[in-house]
């Protein structure tokens, strides 16, 4: 996909998403007739007078917004599932979607290629800290996995060598710049033609702890189908960070429980723990640059800021089905302070964009293209909720209330807190508050505009990658020229490449990232 | 004499354009409440259908090529 396109990704969700608000806007003032409304006052307990707006909106108003909700579901769903049944339909003889089931059915028939295995691959950069946690994890598995791979990229710490006390395997990256993504290239290179159909990766991060049933699950589900290409895990916040962390937590847990009713239909594969059948990677290293963007002969796009949510849509694309089953849990690090959030969620929400850029309006990408309008919506209208709200506040003479919209707001309250319920009480009593999480919500909306302003205007991305631990004094001075020290993450800062006279398409932007995963609001 | 809120003049809260502004949040609030309660409501399965008709497995999936569909 062009340049130009990538580019006008972000300005095609801005129009969509304006155009929307308009025609709302439009439609509202050709139907309207002026409403003056007339608080009526009442005492109460014969001293505490209050006033209160008993009018209720007009019925055409409710149905008009049911109807626009009823159509908005109806379309997303009904898209999805005609796409994912053409897809999962594929005849055997389609070239191009060489992971659809009934290719590989056909491909594979009568043929029993061995036992399901588990190679597990570690990605770490600088993760003496956090590995031995990680290894530990995989030890208590219910079925631990048949082999286990540290992938050690451009390490200054003691990485390798507690890789090797800890009894497993490393694997030392020679020359990588393409961070992580460039890593389990190389990784998977030298693993890849020695694998068979039943053999499968699981890519892991070094600070994440899978739950005990995952790899036996994955296998389970591995054995009983032959055509499922990827099983995916479904991550959930680690203790911490108080309300920030809580914040993180809630979403997550939403976003959970949004997979588990779309019973493990996935919208990520999540980089913090999934496990992919090694003929899903050989297929998509094999298209790239024909059927699906990307230098031909990698797994992973290493242009691609989210590339797990890349190469999630990249095997969507090829054909492949994938699960995210509810065993899977993974539970993995959050940001600690806001500015690492919002540098975070820059990430992804570039991340996303430029990989919609990269696939273009393809039925696999119709979903993901609808959660960014939906998202780019979302913004629009809690602003105007919250401008609203303001305007109410401080130009009322007298407070008046409105019994309707409070019942509304009780309605909000319950859904925010029974989609939050499985957190516990602190996650209840958050979520039944709704306006922190709007103001949380407001934020992370922030980093959405942010994200697409910047790839409107062409601005690239730059790394500054962050130790885990620090480990020395010189080590933080030899990398203070392109990293940045902060509590173990990883952090993105935005430079406009462009008017400091560096050449568009510079390899110097191509910088990339670790992912975890992309789109939790779902 | 102006009646005044706290910083703008109560009269704005009866101007057609407030009057339009409200209406359009009220609509979109009605629209999010809608989409919030649906996920409140249990997931309808089509597990009766799914397996019927064409979804229906004419062969074993499984890894092991005589193992049952």
């Amino acid at each position: 996909m062009s340049r130009f396109f990538q580019r006008i990704v972000g300005l095609a969700v801005i129009v969509i998403v304006l155009a929307a608000s308009g025609l709302l806007w439009w439609a509202v003032t050709v139907q309207h007739s002026p409403t003056m409304w007339d608080p009526i006052a009442v005492t109460i307990g014969g001293v505490w007078q209050v006033m209160y707006s008993a009018e209720l909106p007009r019925l055409r108003l409710v149905a008009v917004a049911l109807a626009l909700a009823l159509i908005m579901i109806i379309i997303v769903v009904a898209a999805e599932r005609i796409v994912s049944r053409r897809y999962r339909r594929t005849p055997p003889h389609r070239a191009e979607r060489p992971l659809a089931p009934r290719v590989v059915m056909a491909r594979t028939r009568g043929q029993f290629a061995g036992e399901v295995t588990v190679t597990a691959l570690i990605p770490a950069h600088n993760e003496e800290a956090s590995l031995p946690a990680t290894i530990a994890s995989l030890r208590a598995q219910t079925s631990p996995p048949e082999r286990v791979i540290v992938v050690a990229d451009n390490c200054t710490d003691d990485t390798v060598r507690v890789a090797r006390e800890a009894g497993v395997e490393v694997f030392e990256t020679v020359n990588n710049v393409h961070k992580k993504g460039g890593a389990l290239n190389q990784a998977l290179t030298d693993l890849l033609p020695n694998l068979g159909d039943n053999d499968t990766v699981l890519v892991m991060d070094a600070d994440t702890q899978l739950g005990p049933e995952f790899i036996a699950t994955a296998k389970r589900h591995f054995t009983d189908d032959r055509a499922l290409m990827a099983v995916g895990g479904l991550f959930s916040g680690e203790e911490g960070h108080g309300l920030l962390g809580q914040f993180q937590r809630n979403e997550y847990f939403r976003y959970q429980r949004e997979i588990r009713r779309r019973d493990g239909r996935v919208f990520v594969l999540t980089g913090t723990g999934t496990a992919f059948r090694a003929t899903a990677l050989k297929a998509v290293a094999d298209s790239r640059g024909r059927a699906i963007p990307g230098l031909q002969g990698d797994v992973y796009d290493t242009f691609a800021l989210t590339e797990d949510n890349e190469l999630t849509i990249a095997i969507k694309s090829l054909g492949g089905l994938m699960v995210s089953p509810p065993e899977c849990t993974v539970v993995t690090e959050l940001m600690p302070s806001w500015g690492m959030l919002w540098a975070q969620r820059l990430r992804w929400q570039r991340g996303a964009l430029e990989n919609l850029g990269a696939y273009g309006i393809t039925p696999q990408t119709f979903r993901y293209w609808a959660q960014q309008i939906a998202i780019g919506y979302g913004v629009f209208a809690l602003a105007a909720y919250f401008v609203l709200i303001l305007l109410m506040i401080f130009a009322m003479d007298t407070w008046v209330w409105f019994p309707f919209w409070l019942s509304i707001g009780l309605l909000f309250a319950l859904e925010r807190m029974v989609t939050a319920w499985h957190g516990g009480w602190r996650a209840r009593i958050l979520s039944v508050l709704i306006f922190p999480e709007l103001v949380y919500d407001s934020f992370l909306n922030l980093a959405f505009l942010k994200g697409v302003f910047e790839i409107s205007s062409g601005q690239r991305p730059t790394w500054k990658h962050v130790e885990h631990t620090p480990s020395s004094a010189q080590a933080a001075e030899e990398s203070s020229l392109l990293t940045e020290h902060v509590l173990g993450q990883e952090v993105v800062s935005v430079v406009d490449l462009t008017a400091q006279g560096e050449p568009a398409g510079s390899t110097l932007a191509r910088h990339h990232a670790e992912s975890e995963n992309t789109e939790v609001r779902a | 004499m102006v009646v005044q809120g706290i910083l703008f003049p109560e009269e704005w809260l009866t101007t057609d354009w407030f009057s339009i502004f409200a209406t359009v949040v009220a609509i979109n609030t009605l629209v999010y409440v809608v989409l919030g309660v649906s996920k409140l409501l249990p997931v309808w399965h089509l597990r009766f259908f799914k397996r019927g008709g064409r979804n229906r497995r004419g062969e074993t999936r499984s890894i092991y090529p005589d193992a049952k569909p």
